[in-house]
């Protein structure tokens, strides 16, 4: 071989070595992946910036997780491809069990402190709430976005409420009065409300699982590998949403291609999260007033009602190299002063136990009085059960759930058996 | 010696294409089908626990009648409309060149978009075909949220976007069938639909042939539409094989039971294609 083609060969090999070498040699000490929403990258840049002010030697880096379908196949790409941020902060607390079992997370548990600093942050609802099958606990309970009941107040008054329908027979009531075929064309067109009507397994958070929580005081779907469903709570609240259907008072057809039909009247109540807030005070017509409640709920139901949270929780890879120092990176970042600046941020609420008590939140709720609703609908809500196969269940309640409540082709009873059946037989396998 | 490896050499781009993008695929996906695997834990051998499971699934065998469902009514559409179009297109009428692109058009738009589009058409309440159809005194037809009705939909729509390819193919056959053909049989006083029916389907027989085929390893295809419009609902009525493929791997992570119904699949419409093709070795 020549000299100039030897010479050539080693830089070849020199550029595609460095290329590929592992980057973390080069890089920061943590890299951090936040959600890829504008408020959050917002926040996790303040966070990172303060932290590597006054820690120079252990600098983190942060980066929106890359942009994919959604943000769970961009992570589970990074988990298979070993591409893993050291830490991520926007996972769901369904996904968490999967990847504890598969071996692809920190036990935090394990980290000095954690368990200090986990009960002094939650209650001992969430800490079990997020301890998986095996005892350990894989993620921080970080921000929620309670599921609860918007609705056009005018509407309500209107109607003869003083106050959003709060029981199943109100809630009948409210939608009677206010059903209507407004062209006179034999088909009604205004409704009392709307969820999404198609079979997606995740579309169930936004009404069957949070009616599930409120009726049944927070009670789980899946208990020790078996379904834990089909109980009088399911029953009344497939019931409650079969008659919604079989009534028209909510609509079959798919509206969420048209309009924001919620401003435009066309209903009056949407079961939704605190992200509509800034929605409609930038899009609301003049004169236009509305309000949160929480979820309706059977006319006997007695206690506090609960919702579904949406919870995202942060993880540690276990690709991180040093664990001690993110879990340091992310006490910082969980702090009291850095829970109000993610409120302030992003108008999403820290999962902590004191968000209503603490002096330091007063004057955020006092400027923000509909995110105060959710604030105290966070000491009722709840997250997903611990199961690696909590999307098919899912699935399988949202099939059973169009074949009971959008077409009426089974009774209550018998969709929760055979939904109960086929989750039965999930664990199984 | 150096005569001997400069063939290999030249062949060997296409052999490690072979290998990397066919070979191993297909390989591994046979082997997947011996397991469970979710991506992210270790493999777990399962013998032939998933071929079992397809046996006993339900919704695949629904989603493969409702694939069939679909081949039945978008198959004879697409033949009928895309003949009936192109025999006209072959006439000498104005703007010809334009209604021959216009046709052409939807093809090549993106399928995301013309299932957007569809869906509004097909809106219950706001949709243009159900305000016409009040109009004129009908009821309300609820195209995508009945399960009777919503397949009949997606294969209507799949055949608009479709349409001008065939018609293009046909305009293609038309134009070979030589004119005395004609000529000679308007002499002996033959009518329009005498014309069309002895002559020129006979003629482009092979030409209907290849739609046939095209439409057929197109409509197993099918995915986009109801992925989009329907998610496969309403009650299972839109799920096509492969989107039911796709939720199982891509959805739930089943990648040993995706792999399974998979290879099922291929070979089905290997079989199918088989058929086909001993049709036209008959034919010729």
């Amino acid at each position: 071989m020549r000299t100039s083609n030897f010479l050539l060969l080693i830089a070849i090999i020199i550029i595609v070595l460095s290329c590929s070498s592992n980057s973390h040699s080069r890089r920061s000490k943590i890299i951090y992946w936040s959600s890829n929403n504008i408020e959050e990258i917002e926040f996790a840049r303040y966070i990172v910036d303060s932290w590597n002010k006054n820690n120079p030697g252990d600098k983190v880096t942060f980066q929106p997780v890359p942009e994919g379908q959604s943000s769970e196949e961009v992570i589970l790409a990074a988990v298979v491809g070993k591409t893993t941020p050291d830490i991520y902060s926007n996972m769901w607390e369904g996904d968490v069990e999967a990847y504890a079992e598969a071996g692809t997370l920190v036990a935090l548990d394990t980290l000095s402190g954690f368990t200090d600093f986990l009960r002094e942050r939650c209650d001992s609802s969430v800490i079990e709430e997020v301890t998986s099958l095996d005892g350990h606990i894989y993620q921080i309970p970080w921000k929620i976005n309670p599921v609860m009941l918007l609705y056009n107040a005018n509407i309500v008054k209107e109607l003869g409420f003083n106050t959003a329908p709060r029981t199943y027979s109100e809630f009948f009531e409210a939608a009677k009065k206010f059903q209507k075929d407004t062209d006179g064309d034999g088909y009604v067109d205004r409704w009392f409300g709307y969820a999404e009507v198609i079979v997606t397994w995740w579309q169930r958070f936004f009404d069957f699982y949070p009616l599930y929580l409120a009726a049944s005081n927070g009670a789980p779907l899946v208990k020790s590998n078996k379904a834990a469903f089909n109980n009088d709570a399911a029953l009344k609240v497939f019931g409650f949403l079969r008659e919604l259907y079989q009534k028209k008072y909510f609509a079959k057809e798919r509206l969420s291609a048209r309009q924001d039909v919620f401003l435009d009247g066309i209903i009056a109540t949407r079961f939704t999260g605190s992200w509509e807030i800034s929605h409609a005070e930038k899009f609301k017509p003049a004169g236009f007033e509305y309000n949160f409640s929480p979820m309706p709920v059977p006319d006997s139901h007695k206690g506090p009602v609960y919702t579904y949270g949406d919870p995202k929780n942060i993880v540690i890879f276990k690709t991180c190299p040093d664990p001690n120092l993110a879990w340091k990176f992310l006490k910082f970042a969980l702090n009291e002063e850095n829970d109000l600046k993610f409120l302030e941020i992003t108008n999403q609420l820290p999962r902590r136990k004191d968000l209503n008590t603490n002096p330091k939140y007063a004057s955020y709720f006092k400027k923000n009085p509909k995110m105060e609703i959710f604030a105290k609908q966070a000491k009722y809500v709840k997250g997903t059960d611990q199961s690696p196969v909590l999307k098919e269940v899912f699935d399988i309640i949202s099939q059973e759930y169009e074949a009971c409540v959008i077409y009426g082709k089974k009774t209550p009873q018998e969709a929760l058996n055979d939904a109960e059946k086929a989750v039965n037989l999930l664990f199984l396998k | 010696m150096r005569k001997k490896i400069i063939p290999y050499l030249l062949v060997s781009p296409y052999i490690v294409h072979f290998i990397i993008f066919v070979a191993f695929p297909v390989g591994f996906s046979i082997y997947l089908t011996f397991n469970n695997w979710n991506i992210i834990s270790p493999m777990e051998f399962t013998g032939l626990n998933n071929y079992k499971r397809l046996f006993q699934d339900a919704v695949f065998w629904k989603s493969i009648f409702n694939t069939l469902i679909f081949l039945a009514i978008h198959i004879p559409l697409q033949i009928i409309v895309a003949l009936f179009l192109a025999e006209l297109l072959n006439q000498k009428i104005n703007f010809r060149g334009f209604f021959r692109a216009a046709f052409f058009l939807p093809v090549i738009v993106s399928g995301v978009v013309v299932t957007i589009l569809w869906q509004q058409l097909y809106g219950f309440d706001t949709g243009l075909i159900n305000r016409l159809l009040v109009k004129i005194g009908f009821e309300k037809i609820g195209w995508l949220t009945n399960p009777n009705w919503a397949m009949p939909s997606i294969a209507v729509m799949a055949t608009w976007k479709n349409v001008g390819l065939y018609i293009v193919l046909f305009l293609v056959g038309l134009q070979t069938v030589p004119p005395q053909y004609y000529e000679a049989a308007e002499l002996e006083g033959a009518t329009h639909m005498q014309k069309f029916l002895k002559i020129t389907l006979p003629m482009i027989n092979p030409t209907i042939f290849m739609v046939v085929v095209l439409s057929t390893v197109g409509g197993f295809s099918l995915f986009i539409e109801p992925y989009v419009m329907t998610g496969g609902g309403p009650l299972n009525s839109t799920i096509s094989a492969v989107l039911y493929i796709y939720k199982q791997g891509f959805f739930y992570y089943h990648m040993g039971y995706a792999a399974t119904l998979g290879l099922f699949f291929a070979m089905l419409i290997l079989t199918v294609v088989m058929i086909q093709k001993k049709f036209v070795e008959k034919d010729k």
